[in-house]
């Protein structure tokens, strides 16, 4: 393999184990602060919550599933979990920008696909994460990351699932990225 | 001594500020490790690129054996972290499910977020499928609150499930994981000889 | 660059099969001997019933109050919104579900101090923490807060304050007991539990 043209093309990505280590021990203090791990989907779980609440109140308050997010003292928006994520968010940015990866919008796609598939694919992929991290409760980082980690059965059944379907059906949606 | 919110060593006013750093150290890892890019991620299931699993292994590993030293120190007391509980069916179909969206959509949740900050339009994509995921899903609940909540075994843990002690599981994981590290550093070695370096932006 | 992950991957092996020669530890819950001592000869658990009393009218959201008499001493008198948990029944995993709630102080009393220091002992014992005992009991209820005596001419300006705030308490609890006595209020326990972070469970 040709190192030289090799390092033009690819980002400046840290070692991925160097990044294992460092994720794992985040992961070990976030327990150590927190006694739970780290998560995700939880928030757009609550700006679900919130903008039903939002733009329907009395839908939102007879449901059985908005009902039990929603109380009177504060937002749902005020939550662990989306501070969280809005950490995740700031994070990538400041690692974007300092890795020099922070460009204009685009849509990364393989060149077999046009953007517009691939933005179908996306959208989609969106949808059933949504819909699985709801009876998994959790999602890659909740569920399979942190589950595993704490040692929670369910956590590692997310995991192993999760990556097995992922390469089971790998083969048919190979043309969306190779 | 921890974990220190739940002892109340660290009060409810940290909160917020502790979850927004937390979060910025997650999302800087992952953006850093590449997890920005939905080709990087999915190069896991074509044999291409490795960094998910390379990543999120070790991260798991890490995790289990540093907690496990942590509770010898008794600097944690196990017995007060959160054990994710175990739905059996829900969380194996919510599994396959997300299996399924993970090879369409190529992110996930978290990665989503991160990929979002440097500027990826398919990532805001979705996420707002996410977003609507969720949605359907909240409407339609209570057709399937039953099944949501069928068979509830409890914070249930590995070890009570499989019956090996915590280091035994740990340790087994260890093996596999390096073996795992070894095999696919092979695998990727072949499968990019006969594929064009793909471009990222 | 190999060789590097050679030393690793052997590090993470050390690391891992280090943990089968740890020895084993007792991770109980209960809080050792020592420092239940230790805390049992402090008179910090005491809550005296001027402060319960104000807590009360200043209807606290943190106060828990739990008698610990027995039911039908209960249901004959008790405090405001108290709630009953005989005290050989506090080992009882539905009546522990209303211990140690987060941000709650759990306030035990009896008739006097002693039951409650038992009920406290025992909730300590299982890792309990914000557990107090009222200091006297309903006895002391009964003649601070409901019948105060009247201080002494030449008492300090502080003793008369107190007076004053009792006297003012007495009215508070035997009028609101004569209004409220035909609707029982002691069967309409409200308890607000904390529910445990509801929107992070299935989140993730």
């Amino acid at each position: 393999m040709n190192t030289h043209t090799e390092s033009i093309k690819r980002p400046k990505y840290i070692n991925p184990y160097f990044g294992g280590v460092l994720l794992g021990l985040l992961l070990l203090l976030t327990m150590y602060i927190t006694g739970r791990g780290l998560g995700a989907s939880g928030a757009v779980k609550s700006a679900v919550v919130t903008t039903v609440d939002k733009v329907a109140p009395s839908h939102a308050e007879e449901s059985t599933f908005y009902s039990r997010f929603i109380t009177d003292n504060h937002s749902p928006m005020f939550n662990w979990l989306v501070f969280e994520s809005l950490g995740i968010f700031i994070g990538g940015l400041i690692s974007g920008a300092l890795f020099g990866r922070l460009k204009k919008l685009r849509i990364e796609h393989s060149p077999k696909i046009s953007s517009k598939t691939r933005l179908w694919a996306a959208g989609i992929g969106g949808i059933l994460f949504g819909v699985g991290s709801q009876f998994g409760r959790g999602c890659s980082s909740g569920a399979a990351l942190s589950g595993t980690a704490s040692f929670s059965f369910g956590g590692f059944l997310v995991m192993m699932l999760l990556f097995g379907t992922g390469y089971a059906v790998a083969y048919f949606f190979r043309k969306l990225w190779i | 001594m921890g974990p220190l919110i739940p002892q109340g060593i660290i009060t409810g006013d940290w909160d917020f500020v502790i979850a927004l750093l937390l979060g910025i150290a997650f999302g800087f890892i992952l953006e850093a490790s590449g997890f920005s890019s939905s080709r990087n991620i999915t190069g896991a299931f074509y044999g291409y690129n490795f960094v998910v699993l390379r990543v999120f292994f070790t991260a798991v590993l890490v995790a289990m054996i540093g907690l496990l030293y942590f509770d010898y120190m008794g600097w944690i007391a196990m017995d007060m972290l959160y054990i994710l509980p175990t739905y059996l069916t829900p969380m194996i179909l919510g599994s396959i499910i997300m299996g399924f969206g993970f090879v369409l959509g190529g992110f996930c949740p978290g990665t989503s977020y991160t990929a979002i900050a440097i500027g990826k339009i398919d990532a805001m994509v979705f996420t707002g499928g996410l977003f609507l995921g969720i949605f359907m899903f909240s409407e339609t609940f209570p057709f399937f609150s039953d099944f949501y909540y069928s068979e509830n075994m409890g914070n249930i843990t590995i070890s009570e499930m499989l019956g090996v002690s915590n280091e035994v599981f740990t340790f087994i994981l260890v093996v596999v994981g390096l073996a795992a590290f070894w095999g696919t550093w092979i695998i990727e070695k072949r499968v990019r000889k006969n594929i064009n370096p793909y471009k990222f932006d | 660059m190999n060789k590097n992950y050679i030393y690793l991957t052997l590090l993470m092996l050390i690391l891992s099969g280090g943990l089968f020669f740890l020895p084993d530890r007792d991770n109980t819950k209960y809080s050792n001997p020592e420092d239940l001592m230790w805390s049992i000869v402090q008179p910090t658990r005491f809550v005296s019933t001027d402060a319960i009393a104000k807590m009360i009218i200043e209807n606290d959201p943190t106060l828990e109050l739990i008698d610990v008499r027995a039911a039908d001493e209960y249901g004959g008198f008790s405090l405001q919104n108290a709630l009953n948990m005989p005290l050989d029944s506090i080992v009882s995993d539905n009546y522990q579900e209303y211990l140690g709630i987060d941000g709650m102080n759990t306030v035990f009393f009896s008739n006097d101090d002693i039951k409650a220091d038992q009920a406290w002992v025992i909730a300590k014992r299982l890792g309990f923490d914000n557990v107090y005992v009222m200091k006297g009991g309903l006895n002391c209820w009964m003649s601070t807060i409901i019948k105060p005596l009247e201080p002494e001419e030449t008492a300090s300006s502080e003793a008369f304050e107190l007076y004053s705030f009792r006297k003012g308490a007495s009215i508070y609890f035997t009028g609101n007991n004569i209004e409220s006595s035909s609707e029982s209020k002691k069967t309409t326990l409200n308890i607000t539990r904390k529910k445990k972070q509801s929107v992070a469970e299935g989140g993730c």
